[in-house]
């Protein structure tokens, strides 16, 4: 940092890194929140926690309920499978009556 | 009602093939080409059929039709019947593959009863020609029901304990089936009578006629 600037600005600058270091080093202790282990100051925080959990825990069942039958929902035949089998039997009956007309006219 | 692949014991899947392929190249000679395309026509119905679910409890059923494809193809029927469960354990994957000649033999066998039972009994009425058709249409799924329970019983199921609930189960089946049936036969008996006649009836049988038929028509 040589050259930096004037003396004042140097001395600035050192209270400045020195302010937050202090913040960083030593932070004011209602900032911080609960640490694990402490109970003192919110009772009302930990069943609001719990109860968000809970309603997760509903969302995320209603989900996988929803996921199973989207995927029983998938395996049903469709349309595509329908007309492809009404396509197979008409073509096997079709060649098969093909055959037999070419036999009866031989 | 199709049984899946690894149900069965090898040797009843194997057997089942070897009946299967006997029957379906008898029902083969049998099929004259003059009736060709009506055996397209209620082969695409029967493998179109299961698509038809009716709820049962927590599951479903679903539609047949094997009495129906009897009463109206009679020996053609086992053909239609086995191609139909080809097409639909390939295509919406009901039924295994392996199981496949157990599960042709299931469904064709009550198909021909059926075919012989409308043919004997079906007279020369239209009502009474719709009600054996519905007859037939409810014997039909009824029949397949216990083969599925003999089929498994040769499994090491217990007999009757699986046909009570195969049957039980497709009591909604078998009175829908009965319905649309009759209304089937009936149909085509006002409609076009020609169609319910045996397809073998060259020459052999003529009481069942009811016009007068021309013996040079038959190809």
């Amino acid at each position: 940092m040589k050259g930096c600037g004037s003396a004042p600005f140097r001395v600035k600058k050192l209270v400045m890194i020195a302010a937050v270091w202090a913040c960083l080093a030593f932070p004011p202790h209602a900032a911080l929140g609960e640490t694990p282990g402490t109970d003192t100051a919110s009772p009302d925080l930990t069943a609001l926690l719990t109860e968000r959990n809970a309603a997760l825990s509903r969302e995320l069942r209603g989900i996988r309920r929803e996921i199973a039958a989207l995927r029983a929902d998938l395996d049903k035949p469709g349309f595509q499978e329908v007309f492809g089998g009404i396509g197979y039997i008409l073509g096997l009956f079709g060649a098969a009556a093909f055959a037999a007309s070419r036999r009866r006219d031989r | 009602m199709h049984i899946s692949d690894g149900v069965l014991p090898m040797s009843v899947t194997v057997g089942g093939y070897a009946a299967s392929a006997a029957l379906a190249a008898w029902s083969a000679r049998r099929t004259r080409s003059e009736t060709l395309p009506k055996v397209a026509v209620v082969t695409a119905a029967f493998f179109v059929a299961s698509l038809i679910h009716i709820p049962f409890g927590p599951t479903s059923v679903h539609l047949l039709i094997p009495g129906l494809a009897g009463a109206l193809l009679g020996p053609s029927a086992f053909l239609a019947v086995g191609l139909g469960l080809l097409l639909q354990s390939i295509l919406f994957q009901f039924g295994g593959l392996t199981a496949l000649g157990a599960n042709a033999l299931m469904m064709g066998v009550p198909a021909l009863i059926c075919g012989v039972f409308f043919q004997r009994l079906k007279g020369r009425t239209r009502s009474r020609q719709s009600i054996v058709g519905g007859i037939a249409g409810a014997l039909g799924t009824a029949m397949a029901a216990l083969i599925l329970a003999l089929l498994l019983a040769a499994g090491g199921e217990d007999f009757f304990g699986v046909a009570k609930i195969a049957l039980a189960a497709h009591v909604p089946v078998i009175l829908i089936e009965g319905a649309v049936s009759a209304f089937t036969i009936g149909f085509l008996a006002r409609v076009k009578p020609e169609m319910l006649e045996p397809v073998f009836a060259s020459g052999a049988d003529g009481t069942h006629d009811t016009a007068p038929r021309d013996p040079s028509a038959h190809g």
